[in-house]
């Protein structure tokens, strides 16, 4: 969709390039993000895309056409745009500068009235007390949102976010994130995302381009840039939790393995058996009605064996630790170390369909490791 | 002096002090008017550019520094001026060079480097750009440099009496040769009105043409 070609962009009276012999191609309705270090030339990369600053040598296309060959103002009406400051017209409402980009494109008052008030819905924000608005009389949460809304008000293929998220404080960026990628998953627009947050980055990114001084460093899905860091650079900006980061990607069904065996409440005394029988370490414990208990591992169950009452305890001191499956593998983490317990229940919906252990955690994050 | 003299100073010279205020009026407004026209452009061409900003602003400097009285002397000796209004009015617009480009080049320069960046980011033309948020934002800062104009140019009308011009400023000249003190007192009197009353009548305008966006606060 986008594709730079060999782009370098050596500002006047600077020693080194601020952009050296950058190819890559952004992939369509995919969000891609540049993150580097601060000075690395992210926010030139964008803004070369939509001809805010012209490349030293190289081309840009968008979807084959050369952007150099177009007519610059009429390029960035077709690309939406999101800058950190936000850059919002004071002496302007909060709809006017919605209305800013379709009033460009001169549509009918009525149609850019109606999407208008659309966008400060699909925004999240309250439409009758927005809209006749000052930006000064917004926080910057809110703000934010509008400056995305401003962005999409022609529903342009393309957006450039350069540090989006960066002004607003970090519960309100995650709100903004969680809700620029729900809406990600319909709009379905190529975003090209700078920041110099790494946890951003593996948030965001289908794709991540990492960069260093100018130079692409590696690119890739940040499984692949988690899993397989190119050099001690990368190594050293993703961090040293690189494991713990990389357990964001996936969830507990990802890692759980089938439930090892069911058992009745009143056939406890022989669970040990079936456990022996179906080869697991685990028992799920059911009551008469079929209602989940809790569990029994097979070394509980030995060192149990005669006291049937001890073992019901131990089973019940399990019955909070089920999850769903849309859990992400942090929490169940976590959730393993809160109930003290060695495997977690996955349900999907009402229905037990797997289980999960710290070892199934490890070996999950290891296999994707290739070690 | 008393009040009486003074009256009686109205009453006679009723026809004279219309002809020198009219004079007056007419020296200003067209003083402002051209100089509008021609410095808030050139302010606005000003922020494209830092060098050529420091150039010409460095030269309004020096020229609001000459006293209006050399300033006449000195044109009316050029040929194409000489005596009378075109040297006064050249002077006046050469005086109002100074606050106009000024405040026309920081409230551009003022606003928000962000707001722009933005709007250029979207696809607003540079002419779009200048009229839809350099000019409203920059309105305050501009509004007050035209009022600073204003008044001044009021003011420095009045000297240009002494190359000629039929306006208040030859009252308060005329009347200190002659030590007349009602004549003083008329001139005097009527300039400040007019100054003050201009000025007043900005300030109401500016009220109303800043961007209602700029005056609430959070
Ligand atoms: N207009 C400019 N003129 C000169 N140097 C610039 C300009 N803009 C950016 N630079 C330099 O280019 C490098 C990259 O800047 P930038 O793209 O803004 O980096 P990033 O967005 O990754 O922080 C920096 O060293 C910066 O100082
Ligand atoms: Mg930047």
């Amino acid at each position: 969709m986008i594709e730079l070609k060999q782009i370098t962009k050596q500002y006047l009276g600077q020693a080194m390039p601020a952009v050296e012999n950058l190819s890559l191609s952004i992939p369509e309705g995919e969000i891609c993000v540049l993150v580097g270090p601060s000075g690395c030339g992210k926010s030139t990369i964008l803004r070369m895309i939509n001809r805010m600053i012209e490349p030293t040598s190289g081309t840009v296309t968008i979807k084959g056409e050369d952007v150099s060959s177009t007519d610059s103002d009429q390029l960035r009406m077709g690309i939406g745009y999101v800058i950190q400051q936000i850059g919002l017209l004071p002496h302007r409402t909060i709809a006017e500068n919605i209305a800013i980009v379709p009033r460009l494109y001169k549509w009918p008052k009525e149609r850019i009235a109606k999407r208008v008030d659309e966008l400060i819905v699909m925004m999240g924000l309250d439409l009758e007390k927005t809209r006749g608005k000052y930006p000064s009389q917004l926080s910057g949460g809110q703000m934010q949102r509008v400056g995305v809304a401003r962005a999409m008000a022609v529903d342009p293929p393309i957006m450039l976010m350069d540090e989006p998220f960066g002004a607003v404080d970090p519960i309100a960026r995650n709100h903004l994130q969680d809700e620029l990628l729900r809406l990600q998953k319909e709009i379905k627009k190529t975003i090209v995302f700078v920041t110099h947050d790494i946890n951003e980055a593996i948030k965001m990114g289908d794709n991540i381009a990492i960069f260093d001084a100018g130079k692409l460093v590696q690119f890739g899905t940040p499984e692949e840039i988690l899993t397989n860091p190119k050099n001690s650079f990368v190594e050293n900006f993703i961090g040293h939790d690189r494991v713990v980061k990389k357990l964001n990607l996936y969830r507990a069904d990802d890692a759980m393995q089938p439930v090892g065996c069911l058992v009745k409440e009143s056939d406890l005394q022989s669970a040990g058996q079936r456990m022996k029988d179906a080869g697991t370490e685990v028992a799920f414990l059911l009551n008469e009605v079929g209602q989940r208990l809790g569990h029994l591992t097979f070394a509980e169950f030995e060192a149990g064996k005669g006291d049937l009452e001890g073992l019901r305890k131990k089973v019940l001191r399990t019955e909070k630790a089920f999850v769903q499956i849309s859990t992400s593998l942090p929490d169940a983490l976590s959730l393993l170390l809160e109930f003290d317990s060695d495997y977690l229940g996955i349900l999907k919906g009402d229905e037990l369909c797997g289980m999960l252990s710290f070892k199934d955690i490890r070996k999950h994050v290891y296999r994707k490791d290739g070690e | 002096m008393t009040l009486k003299d003074f009256l009686n100073f109205l009453n006679k010279n009723t026809e004279t002090i219309i002809e020198y205020t009219g004079n007056h009026f007419t020296l200003v407004l067209s003083a402002v008017i051209i100089s509008l026209v021609i410095w808030v452009p050139v302010g606005l061409l000003l922020t494209k550019s830092d060098k050529w900003a420091a150039r010409v602003l460095g030269l309004a400097n020096t020229i609001f520094c000459i006293p209006s009285l050399s300033m006449f002397a000195i044109l009316v000796t050029i040929p194409a001026f000489g005596l009378g209004r075109k040297s006064a009015l050249f002077a006046l617009i050469l005086y109002a060079m100074m606050p106009l480009i000024r405040s026309v080049y920081d409230g551009a320069k003022n606003v928000d480097r962000s707001v722009i960046e933005a709007a250029r980011g979207m696809g607003m033309s540079t002419a779009r750009i200048l009229r839809e948020i350099l000019v409203p934002l920059g309105m305050p800062i501009i509004f007050a440099g035209f009022r600073v104009t204003v008044v001044m140019t009021t003011g420095i009308a009045a000297i240009a009496t002494y190359i000629g011009e039929r306006n208040l400023g030859r009252f308060i000249s005329e009347g200190l040769i002659r030590s007349n003190t009602p004549m003083m007192v008329t001139g005097a009197l009527i300039i400040s009105v007019i100054a003050i009353g201009l000025d007043t009548i900005l300030g109401l305008i500016e009220k109303s043409i800043v961007p209602k966006g700029l005056r609430i606060n959070r």
